[in-house]
C-alpha cells in the first residue's frame, strides 16, 4: 500500500526535516509512526497525504508514484483524522458530516447517523452546533468525518488524544474493526500504549531518521533481559527476587512460604524507544 | 465537480449568514441611502460671495452678487472665511482682496468670478454639460463614492473575516485532503461575495438614482463593481490566509483603508487629477466607477487589460498562499 524509499524533505536551506526514510506498509496493516515533537512525524504524514510538496526520494501509494497521485481519485481513497477536531462550529455534527461527505461519490459513503451511533455520539447533540460539543464529542465527529468515505488508507494523527478511557477503548475497537475490513491504517502518535495495543508494526522516528522498525512484540523481545521479579513471603518476612528465564526451568529456585506477585521484566515500548533514540516521547 | 462547488457555495453562504454579513450590508445600504436622500442630494454650496469697497461710488450698476462694505477693515473681515472675495475700488483700479483657500486653482476661480461680477458679465460664463440637475449630479457623485468605499473597504473585510473564522476552526486544512479542487474553494468564496456586491451595487444605484436613471447606468456600474469586488475579495483572501491572526490583519487593514480610500477623498472631494495620482491603481478604479455613474464609461483598452491581469495575478497568489496554509502545522 505504501512504499517509501530514501524520503527526504527540507523546509529551507539547512533545515532538512527527513534524512532518507525507508519503510513499507502492507495492505490492511496498522502501522505506527512514533516520535517526539519535531522528529518528522507530521512532515511524513503530510507528504503521504500529498499536502506537502517537494520531497526527495520516492513515495508510492496505491501502486502509483505520489508525485502523479495528486488527483481527486487519490483523495477519494484516503481518510485523515487530524490531531485536533477541525469542524465547522456553526454547523451541527450531521451537517458537518453531510458537507464533508458531499465531495465523495454517493456509492462510497456511509450513513452519517449510523456512523455517529457506532462512535457512541449522544443523539441529543446530533442537530446542535458543534460549538456546544465537548472535546470528546468533537473528536468522535472528526473520526466519523475520516471514516465516512470508507477510505482504503486511513491516516490517524493522535487518534486517542482528548478522549476519556471509555472513549479510548471505543476508538481502539473502531480502528481494529477498520483493519478487519481491510483498511490500511497509518497512525502517528506519542502514546506508546496505543501503539502497543493497536499496531502491527511500529517505526521509531528520531531527528528525521528511523531508529527502529519492527512489531512491538519483536522489539520488546529483542530488548528484553528475559527475567521476572518475584515478591514473596518467607519466614514471616516480605522479600523480592529477580529470576532469569533459564533459572525458571526447574521452578522457583529459592525457598518461600507464599508468592505475593510475579512481574514480567519485559521493557515497555517507551523503554525501547529511549534505548534506540536516547530521547523520551514528549 | 459541480456538486462539490455547489456544496462549497452553500457552506460559504451559511457562514456569511451566521457571521451576520448580510445584516451589515443591509445596514450600510440603509445608512448610505438615508444620507444621500436626506442630506447630500440637497447640498448646494453657495457661489463665492463678492464684497465691494467703493467709497467714491464709481460703480453705478447694482448686482445681486455684490455686497457693498463701507471700509477696508469691513472688507478684510468679510473675506476672513477664505471663501469670499473682496474688491477694493478706492484707488480707481480694482484691487482684489482674498485669503487663500489653500488650493491655487480655487483661488484663481474666485478671482475670475469676482472680476466677472464686477464687469456685470455673469451670464454665459459656464457651459452646461449633460442633462443632470444639481441634485442628480450630487446623487451620482456620492453614490459612486459610497459604492467604491463599500466594495473596497467593507467587502474586503467581509471575506477576510469569513476566512479567519475558517482558519480559526482549522477547516481550511481539512479541505487540503478532500477530493475538491483548491481553485473551487477560492472561486466559491469569490462567487458569493461577487453576487452579494453586485446585488448591493444594483440596490444602492436604483434606490438613490431612481429606477430610470439607475437602470441606464446599471450595466456599466455592475461591470466596475464586479472588477472592484473581485480585486478586493482576492486581496482580502490573500491577507487573511497569509497573516497569522486578526490583530495583525486589523493593523494592515488600517494601512490599506487609507491607501485605498485616498483617491476617493482626493479625486472625489478636491478634483485632483494628473501627476502622481495617475500611478495609484485605486484612482483608476474609482474614476471608472464615477464615470460609469455619469454615463461616460471608461473605454480605455489598457484599463481593461490591466484589470483581468491583476485579477489573475491575485488569484494565483491566493492559490499559492492557500496551498501553504493547508500544509501548515496544526
Amino acid at each position: 500500500m505504501i512504499e517509501v524509499k530514501d524520503l527526504t524533505f527540507s523546509y529551507g536551506k539547512d533545515k532538512e526535516a527527513l534524512h532518507g526514510l525507508n519503510f513499507t506498509v502492507g495492505d490492511g496493516e496498522i502501522f505506527g509512526f512514533l516520535g517526539p515533537n519535531g522528529s518528522g512525524k507530521s512532515t511524513t504524514q503530510k507528504i503521504l497525504t500529498s499536502i506537502l510538496k517537494g520531497h526527495g526520494g520516492s513515495v508510492t501509494l496505491f501502486g502509483k508514484d505520489l508525485r502523479s497521485a495528486h488527483t481527486q481519485e487519490f483523495f477519494r481513497k484516503i481518510g485523515v483524522l487530524f490531531e485536533f477536531p477541525y469542524l465547522y462550529t456553526n454547523l451541527s455534527a450531521l451537517d458537518n458530516l453531510r458537507y464533508f461527505a458531499s465531495f465523495y461519490p454517493k456509492e462510497q459513503l456511509r450513513d452519517p447517523e449510523e456512523l455517529l451511533e457506532e462512535l457512541e455520539f449522544k443523539r441529543d447533540f446530533l442537530r446542535k452546533p458543534v460549538s456546544s460539543h465537548s472535546k470528546g464529542m468533537r473528536q468522535r465527529v472528526s473520526m466519523a468525518r475520516a471514516l465516512i468515505s470508507n477510505p482504503r488508507l486511513l491516516f490517524l494523527d493522535e487518534p486517542i488524544s482528548g478522549l476519556d478511557p471509555t472513549g479510548a477503548v471505543l476508538f481502539r475497537k473502531i480502528i481494529e474493526k477498520e483493519r478487519k475490513k481491510g483498511t490500511t491504517i497509518f497512525v502517528t502518535t506519542h502514546n506508546m500504549l496505543d501503539a502497543d495495543l493497536l499496531c502491527d508494526r511500529v517505526a521509531f522516528l528520531s531527528n528525521g531518521n528511523i531508529a527502529a522498525l519492527d512489531t512491538p512484540r519483536n522489539l520488546k523481545e529483542r530488548n528484553s533481559n528475559r527475567s521476572i521479579a518475584v515478591s514473596y513471603l518467607y519466614q514471616g518476612k516480605r522479600r523480592e527476587a529477580t529470576i532469569t528465564a533459564p533459572e525458571l526451568k526447574g521452578g522457583i529456585p529459592f525457598a518461600y512460604d507464599e508468592i505475593i506477585s510475579i512481574h514480567s521484566q519485559e521493557p515497555t515500548l517507551e523503554d525501547i524507544f529511549i534505548q534506540y533514540t536516547g530521547r523520551r516521547l514528549t | 465537480m459541480n456538486r462539490g462547488f455547489t456544496q462549497l457555495l452553500k457552506k460559504d453562504f451559511r457562514l456569511m449568514l451566521s457571521g451576520r454579513f448580510f445584516l451589515l450590508v443591509l445596514g450600510s445600504l440603509v445608512l448610505y441611502s438615508c444620507y444621500i436622500h436626506f442630506v447630500y442630494a440637497k447640498v448646494d454650496q453657495a457661489i463665492y460671495p463678492v464684497y465691494l469697497l467703493d467709497p467714491q461710488g464709481r460703480r453705478t450698476a447694482a448686482s445681486d452678487y455684490i455686497t457693498v462694505v463701507d471700509g477696508r477693515k469691513a472688507l478684510e473681515a468679510a473675506c476672513g472665511d477664505r471663501y469670499s472675495v473682496g474688491i477694493d475700488l478706492s484707488s480707481g483700479t480694482p484691487e482684489f482682496y482674498l485669503l487663500s483657500s489653500g488650493a491655487g486653482t480655487a483661488d484663481h476661480y474666485r478671482t475670475i468670478w469676482a472680476q466677472a461680477v464686477l464687469e456685470g458679465n455673469t451670464e454665459g460664463q459656464a457651459e452646461v454639460i449633460g442633462s443632470n440637475s444639481r441634485e442628480m449630479k450630487n446623487r451620482r457623485e456620492i453614490t459612486a463614492e459610497f459604492l467604491f468605499f463599500e466594495l473596497s473597504a467593507v467587502g474586503f473585510l467581509g471575506l477576510a473575516s469569513l476566512l479567519f473564522k475558517e482558519k480559526q476552526m482549522g477547516v481550511i486544512r481539512v479541505h487540503g485532503i478532500l477530493p475538491v479542487n483548491r481553485t473551487m474553494f477560492i472561486l466559491s468564496k469569490l462567487s458569493v461575495f461577487l453576487v452579494s456586491d453586485l446585488a448591493f451595487a444594483a440596490l444602492l444605484t436604483v434606490i438613490n438614482l431612481g429606477l430610470g436613471p439607475g437602470a441606464a447606468v446599471l450595466p456599466a456600474v455592475l461591470l466596475q463593481a464586479g472588477i472592484l469586488s473581485l480585486i478586493m475579495a482576492l486581496i482580502g483572501f490573500f491577507c487573511a490566509v497569509r497573516l497569522p491572526d486578526f490583530k495583525q490583519f486589523s493593523l494592515l487593514y488600517l494601512v490599506l483603508a487609507v491607501f485605498i480610500t485616498t483617491p476617493v477623498f482626493l479625486a472625489g472631494q478636491t478634483g485632483v487629477s494628473g501627476g502622481w495620482i495617475d500611478f495609484h491603481p485605486m484612482y483608476h478604479l474609482f474614476t471608472a466607477m464615477k464615470d460609469a455613474y455619469f454615463l461616460a464609461p471608461n473605454t480605455k483598452l489598457p484599463y481593461y487589460a490591466a484589470c483581468p491581469g491583476t485579477i489573475l495575478l491575485l488569484f494565483l497568489l491566493a492559490h499559492r498562499t492557500l496551498t501553504r496554509e493547508m500544509a501548515r502545522e496544526g
